[in-house]
């Protein structure tokens, strides 16, 4: 039914854990990860969908969550830097992100992670520019470029072997 | 050899938590009962506040504090690094984009942001100054209150500051040849991915304030001093920046939650906006006059040099901005003569403060540029005119100065290998070769204690702020390198002022050299300690017991530092404690208040294709080679190289902020503000370093953040030139100037 | 942001109702990549937001329907970018939803949705152009179907009628051969708003269809039908005259802070001889 509501219950599954609040309907996904649900992994900066600090997977795509209204995600699965790791140890993306230099402030890392996680997963074997042009949306101030593209390579190598 | 010593790259120290979002910066700290803050502004670039009705913003519901300067102390206190000017939240005038007039504290975010909309602010909007020669205009109006520069003969001017270097007679020096060109650099801004936070709380009879700041106890002697309070009541947080770059290196907005804090009682939070951020923060822009006169032989006869930078509405860092970054001007040349005049001018603009690099690539890019000009001119190669005048090792290239403190030749001379200068290069391409210096700090003060608890592991205190730098990494590969500890074993504190003993800043690519001393002598210290247990243990003269890198050796043996300290501490345990203090004193006289602990010494080379018709620069190859004494972790030298490098891309071919004809920023925020992306990359980078062990840093290290941002401008202006003719003295290089350029050359 | 009524229609005829009852007053969310940004920022302040995703026919699909590829509502940028009977078709949009913001934007953003903002620098709106596009729109008095030509007006301007929401982007299957390309101008490589965005597509009867934007208050589209543009003989001469009339007219504003007029001006001409050659080349090669 369409009938007009400002608070929203909604269900989602966050890495994994199923989760049913009330969220307000001018909230955003990134409002409620961090401040209701408390996974402050994914960061908040530009709030217009440019610069991918924000992103997380929505039923298995990344979008920046900055963009999407939380009652958008009724029902959907969501995967943020929080839920990366597997049984408790990092995963080699991650792993990856450490050896080769790719972190230095960090603050983007989670959304870097986020998408190329993804990257990695709809195309395990990845060109330089592919990886470039897949992660254009996540902007690094620190230009940690070269090693972020050195991480993807590097793990999808790993996984070739 | 060990990864985790010293010369091996472990992964980062924290690097965990910033991997796996754990990582807590200031915006991810929740704290009980906090209220939001939303600052109120005005869209206009300056104006005269006429009255502030608060009475309706103070109605929506969760509203706690409308905060405007009626509710502050009077008179307002001011505050600043350099002088005492900003006051805590705007009083009478607003003077630039963005200056809060008032703050609301809310229950939740949404009625903070209803709130501050509903503030209702009765102004007149007041024409603004927002360039040099609006600023210079002899009517033109004053940005700054004289009273607040009692005496100061150009208080009634928006010159801040006039800085007169040089040596020699520039006016008697005779030349073959003069060159004379004027650049510009533009206003640009750090766009740190963090947004700078704030939040401050009542804490007993004190306060506890948090703030991504590289500064901690400058904040916290600030608010000491504006809040009446002793230092030991003020307790400042610093969690790890999201980046700082200089922009996070002075209290902003501090003041003003530590106010609201106590007038509510309640922990306030204030995260700011991206956009808020760009009206925080900004780099100096600059119009610099260069008159260089060559040699026929290339030698450098004289520079003349007059750099006139726009500051802020309040002067923050910017006039030492404009100090150290015009000083060492003439660059690592021998100049027989030599005249630098750098002004700081203030505006109604967004107070400018440090950023990596810290004045020296305004005066670099034109120095730089100009030295081509002189080349092309006499015929001489671009490469060899640099090695020609380089400053030989030691020598006094900058009279009463520190001397060159490095073989300078060998790093460019690198560089030009690596860009295969000389090679033959297809249609439509160019290399470009430029040089970079910048002084470390002049002065500096870092204390460390470190202790080796029972068990041989290690707790280090460090009052640096690990900005993305490194320096958690640099601080425990040197206590493992000392005291024999795995790296895993070595905690590294920081980030709070009553646990952790002072330090006076980050900034200036310093936090190696100094705290990193700091560090190892606190180290020391606790290898002193060892020295008398295993004398005392083993019956030995102190005297023959060296203690080094871990390792006890005794005339007869050697032990593990572990070995020593189990029986040395006995059944109760305990640990040894060290101290440790690096002390970089102010030397009154030199014009900088102090000669520089090391020169950050850079080269960039780059390959660059331009097509014609839409004025586009591709860089096929950009090479940085900076001469960092010793590498104490290479895969951090390299990181902090080409992330330098990529950062110094965006002020050369992207960056810069629009003003409308009132003086507002009309590209605030990310949709129109660009920096690089991954896709605007070189084809190809190269960074390399020189290591001779040569400087006054642990191991021979030198400090090096900064070098590889500081000639990326010329270096890419001078490879579009080589590849089109044209020569464009205007940052940045966007594909609209340089189609400009050529198109203005084709049609003269 | 501030508040407003979310309304989540299940069927077209509510959301039809829903926009019919408020006009003005209500918005359509469909990816919100713009929606969300001008609801944040104040400059859209809707008292009612129907979100379309949970629309039925609104849901993303791409399938072929008497001669014609139909392009749901509801259909992303990745799948138009990535959609085989796109790529084979339609070519040249593929490449233009393919460079529509960063991943995480096409994955939200819907093709019906950059049509329907009407922004002069729509990427996907030359293509569409060149290849004779109708946006379908559902109202109270029915179906329209209404040729892209036709349905921009000026930026957040188009001709549906109060009431009426767009179902699909429908494209005529091409009966000719056609070589086309989408080509931009940005501030940087990685993505950027164009400060000129242009599609041409070369016919095998030698028709020249060239459609360009961001260069005025709308997307234009243009067709030469003398054959000199096709003609891969012809001299920049001959062609420079249609080319000209072409272009008369692009009218940039000078108030953009992204390029001056006469940089995208001049562009204008650099990427349209540039995509003619593109297209004819593509032509060629089939």
């Amino acid at each position: 039914m369409s009938e007009m509501i400002q608070t929203v219950l909604i269900e989602l599954t966050v890495n994994g854990r199923r989760r049913a609040l009330d969220v307000a309907v001018n909230h955003t996904l990134l409002d409620v990860l961090r401040d209701d649900l408390e996974l402050t992994g994914t960061k908040e900066c530009c709030l217009v969908g440019e610069c991918g600090a924000c992103t997380v997977s929505l039923d298995g795509r990344i979008v920046d969550s900055c963009l999407v209204l939380a009652v958008e995600a009724d029902r959907a699965q969501v995967t943020t830097v929080e839920g990366l790791a597997v049984d408790g140890h990092v995963s080699p993306l991650q792993q990856a992100f450490l050896d080769k230099g790719a972190v230095q402030c960090g603050f983007c890392i989670p959304g870097q992670l986020v998408a190329a996680h993804a990257l990695l997963a709809e195309n395990p074997h990845p060109t330089v520019p592919e990886i470039q042009e897949g992660l254009a949306g996540n902007l690094c101030r620190c230009g940690c470029y070269q090693q972020i593209t050195e991480a993807v390579l590097a793990t999808a190598e790993e996984a070739a072997r | 050899m060990r990864t985790d010593r010293i010369g091996g790259s472990p992964n980062r120290v924290g690097g965990i938590g910033r991997v796996t979002g754990s990582q807590q910066y200031v915006a991810d700290i929740r704290l009980q009962d906090v209220l939001e803050v939303k600052l109120v502004t005005l869209d206009c670039a300056r104006a005269r506040i006429i009255s502030i009705d608060t009475s309706v913003a103070e109605q929506v519901p969760g509203v706690r504090l409308v905060m405007t300067a009626a509710d502050l102390p009077q008179p307002v206190p001011r505050f600043g690094p350099q002088l005492s000017d900003r006051p805590v939240i705007a009083v009478g005038e607003m003077k630039y984009h963005g200056e809060p007039v008032a703050a609301v504290a809310a229950e939740t975010k949404d009625a903070a942001e209803e709130a501050a909309r509903l503030v209702k602010v009765e102004y007149e909007e007041l024409p603004a100054i927002f360039s040099v020669a609006a600023a210079l205009d002899p009517e033109a109006v004053l940005v700054q209150d004289p009273a607040l520069r009692a005496g100061d003969p150009r208080a009634t001017t928006n010159v801040f500051r006039e800085h007169r270097f040089g040596w020699g007679d520039v006016a008697a020096a005779s030349a073959d040849l003069v060159i004379e060109n004027v650049y510009t650099f533009p206003m640009v801004t750090h766009f740190a991915i963090e947004p700078h936070g704030f939040m401050a709380a009542p804490d007993g009879d004190g306060i506890a304030c948090w703030s991504s700041i590289q500064h901690p106890y400058l904040l916290q002697k600030m608010l000491a001093k504006i809040l009446g309070l002793p230092l030991a009541r003020v307790r400042v947080f610093a969690p790890d920046p999201g980046g700082g770059f200089g922009g996070k290196q002075n209290p902003k907005l501090e003041p003003l939650v530590a106010f609201m804090a106590l007038r509510t009682g309640r922990p306030v939070r204030l995260i700011l906006t991206l956009e808020e951020t760009f009206q925080a923060v900004r780099r100096t822009s600059a119009e610099v006059r260069v008159r260089t006169g060559f040699r026929s032989d290339g030698t450098l006869a004289f520079q003349d040099i007059a750099a006139d930078y726009l500051a802020g509405a309040y002067v923050d860092i910017a006039d030492r901005v404009v100090s150290k970054g015009s000083y060492p001007a003439c660059g690592p040349y021998r100049v027989p003569d030599a005249r630098i005049v750098a002004r700081s001018i203030l505006s109604h603009t967004p107070p400018s403060t440090a950023f990596r690099g810290f004045g020296n690539p305004q005066v670099n890019w034109a120095v730089e540029s100009n030295l081509d000009e002189g080349a092309l001119a006499l015929g001489i190669d671009r490469l060899e005119i640099r090695l020609r005048n380089l400053a030989r090792p030691g020598e006094d290239f900058i009279p009463g100065d520190t001397p060159a403190d490095g073989d300078w030749g060998q790093t460019v001379r690198r560089a030009a290998e690596l860009i295969r200068w000389g090679s033959p290069l297809p249609e439509g391409r160019g290399r470009g070769i430029a040089v970079g210096i910048k002084s470390g700090p002049t002065t500096g003060l870092s204390y460390s204690t470190v202790r080796l608890l029972a068990d041989g592991s290690v707790l280090v205190y460090a009052g640096t702020s690990d900005m993305g730098q490194g320096a958690r990494t640099v601080y425990a590969q040197i206590a493992a390198e000392e005291l024999g500890a795995p790296l895993a074993w070595v905690t590294v504190v920081m980030g709070d002022t009553f646990s952790v003993p002072y330090d006076q800043q980050t900034s200036a690519s310093r936090s190696t050299v100094l705290m990193g001393n700091a560090v190892l002598r606190a180290c020391r210290a606790i290898q002193d300690q060892v020295r008398t247990m295993a004398a005392r243990l083993y019956g030995s003269d102190e005297s023959a017991i060296v203690v080094e890198r871990g390792v006890v050796r005794l005339p007869d043996r050697e032990h593990a530092i572990l070995e020593v300290l189990k029986p040395g501490l006995g059944p109760l345990g305990g640990e040894l404690i060290g101290n440790g203090e690096m002390r970089k004193d102010p030397e009154p006289d030199h014009p900088l208040g102090g000669r520089p602990a090391f020169f950050e010494f850079n080269c960039t080379a780059i390959e660059a294709e331009v097509d014609r018709e839409t004025g586009d620069v591709v860089l096929v190859r950009h090479v940085t080679v900076s001469d960092v004494g010793r590498a104490l972790n290479p895969l951090q030298v390299t990181m902090q190289d080409e992330g330098a490098a990529i950062q110094g891309l965006g002020h050369t071919l992207m960056e810069h902020y629009t003003f409308d004809e009132r003086g507002r920023i009309r590209n605030l925020g990310a949709i129109d503000y660009r920096i690089p992306t991954s896709m605007d990359l070189p084809l190809e980078m190269q960074s390399a370093i020189v290591e001779n062990a040569d400087g006054p840093g642990p191991y021979g290290s030198k400090g090096m953040s900064e070098g590889a941002l500081l000639c990326v401008a010329p270096a890419v202006a001078a490879a579009v030139r080589d590849a089109t003719g044209v020569a464009i003295r205007d940052l940045p290089l966007t594909p609209e100037r340089v189609w400009r350029a050529l198109r203005d050359r084709s049609t003269s | 942001m501030h508040t407003f009524a979310y309304a989540r229609p299940a069927t077209l005829a509510e959301a039809v109702a829903l926009l019919e009852a408020h006009g003005p007053a209500a918005r359509l969310l469909a990816g919100g990549t713009d929606l969300v940004i001008r609801l944040r920022d104040g400059t859209a302040r809707p008292a009612v937001v129907i979100d379309v995703k949970q629309i039925a026919e609104l849901r993303p699909a791409i399938h072929e329907d008497g001669g014609r590829l139909v392009i749901s509502a509801g259909t992303v940028m990745t799948d138009v970018a990535s959609d085989e009977r796109v790529r084979r078709s339609f070519p040249a949009l593929a490449e233009a939803a393919a460079v529509v913001g960063s991943v995480q934007i096409r994955n939200r953003a819907t093709l019906a949705g950059n049509v329907c903002n009407a922004s002069p620098a729509a990427d996907t709106a030359p293509s569409l152009l060149v290849y004779d596009a109708a946006v379908v729109a559902e109202g109270p008095d029915g179906t329209r179907r209404i040729p892209v030509d036709d349905f921009f007006v000026r930026s957040g301007v188009t001709t549906l009628a109060r009431g009426e929401i767009v179902t699909a982007i429908e494209l005529p299957l091409p009966a000719r051969k056609m070589g086309a390309v989408h080509m931009r101008r940005t501030r940087r490589r990685g993505h950027d708003l164009a400060s000129v965005t242009l599609c041409c597509g070369v016919d095998e009867v030698e028709v020249t269809r060239l459609a360009y934007g961001s260069v005025g208050p709308r997307p234009v589209l243009m067709i030469d039908e003398s054959g000199v543009l096709a003609d891969p003989a012809a001299t920049d001469e001959a062609k420079a005259p249609i080319f000209e009339r072409m272009f008369a007219d692009a009218s940039p504003s000078p108030r953009s802070m992204r390029a001056s007029p006469e940089y995208r001006l001049a562009m204008l001409r650099v990427l349209g001889a540039r995509a003619l050659r593109t297209a004819i080349d593509r032509l060629a090669q089939g």
